[in-house]
């Protein structure tokens, strides 16, 4: 112990696997949000309802984002495809 | 009995106490997570007695390269540590296996800087997770006094 109060203490971590395919953007954020926002099990009630209201709205950003970043990369890897003479394989990134 | 059990390493204690780890971003040191084998083919046993990422490929435990793992495991982006009240707190950001085959049952966060790769956390599972042509992801806590990762109280 550092102090009567105190010590080197570790937290919790969380394994999450997804197996035949990568993680989904939902996933992803939902996965990251409390990193981003922590709302504390103590906070006061006022408090803690404008900061679920905050994080429903981060959640939706995120959301949007990584939704354009898969878009994006299916993009260029179709492109890829494309010039190594594949075009019928982009179909596979459609959907 | 051989297996993971998640502990904060007595070594690592120590080791704050000698300056051994800096886990400030940038300018610090480089902290790797590896990954061991499942339960049931593991032979060491990793606790707070660990000191070494040197401990787990000793045993042969740790998971083999190829198949979406990289021996020596994930590099991690570390934050540098802040106070949260009067607690210090250190955080790394998620990381992730893509791609992925195999069944890992825990692992050490070690300094890959420092002489000797020591040992910083111990993290079990709390059993077996297989991932088939996938990707597996560990999500550290929020970064406060109550939930971080690492935290001196």
């Amino acid at each position: 112990m550092l102090s009567a109060n105190g010590g080197a203490l570790l937290g919790d971590i969380r394994a999450t696997t997804v197996s035949g395919r990568g993680f989904t953007p939902e996933e992803l954020v939902d996965n990251t949000l409390d990193r981003i926002i922590f709302i504390s099990a103590s906070a006061d009630p006022v408090l803690r309802q404008q900061a679920e209201a905050f994080r429903k709205s981060i959640r939706g950003v995120l959301l949007n984002y990584g939704n354009q970043c898969v878009r994006s990369n299916h993009t260029t890897i179709a492109n890829r495809l494309r010039d190594v003479g594949h075009p019928e394989l982009t179909k596979l990134l459609e959907g | 009995m051989a297996g993971f059990t998640t502990a904060m390493p007595t070594s690592f204690k120590v080791e704050i106490l000698k300056a051994v780890h800096n886990f400030s971003n940038p300018g610090g040191n480089t902290f790797k997570l590896a990954l061991g084998k499942a339960s049931g083919v593991l032979t060491g046993t990793y606790g707070a007695a660990t000191t070494s990422y040197d401990n787990l490929t000793s045993n042969s435990d740790e998971l083999p390269n190829g198949s979406g793992y990289t021996t020596g495991g994930n590099t991690l982006t570390s934050v540098t540590p802040v106070a949260d009240g009067t607690t210090a707190v250190c955080d790394f950001d998620n990381t992730t296996w893509t791609s992925a085959t195999f069944t890992t049952s825990g692992g050490i966060i070690y300094n890959d800087t420092a002489s000797g790769n020591p040992a910083c956390a111990v993290l079990s599972f709390g059993g077996d997770q297989q991932v088939s042509s996938g990707d597996f992801q560990i999500q550290f806590p929020a970064a406060t006094a109550s939930t971080a990762i690492i935290r001196i109280a």
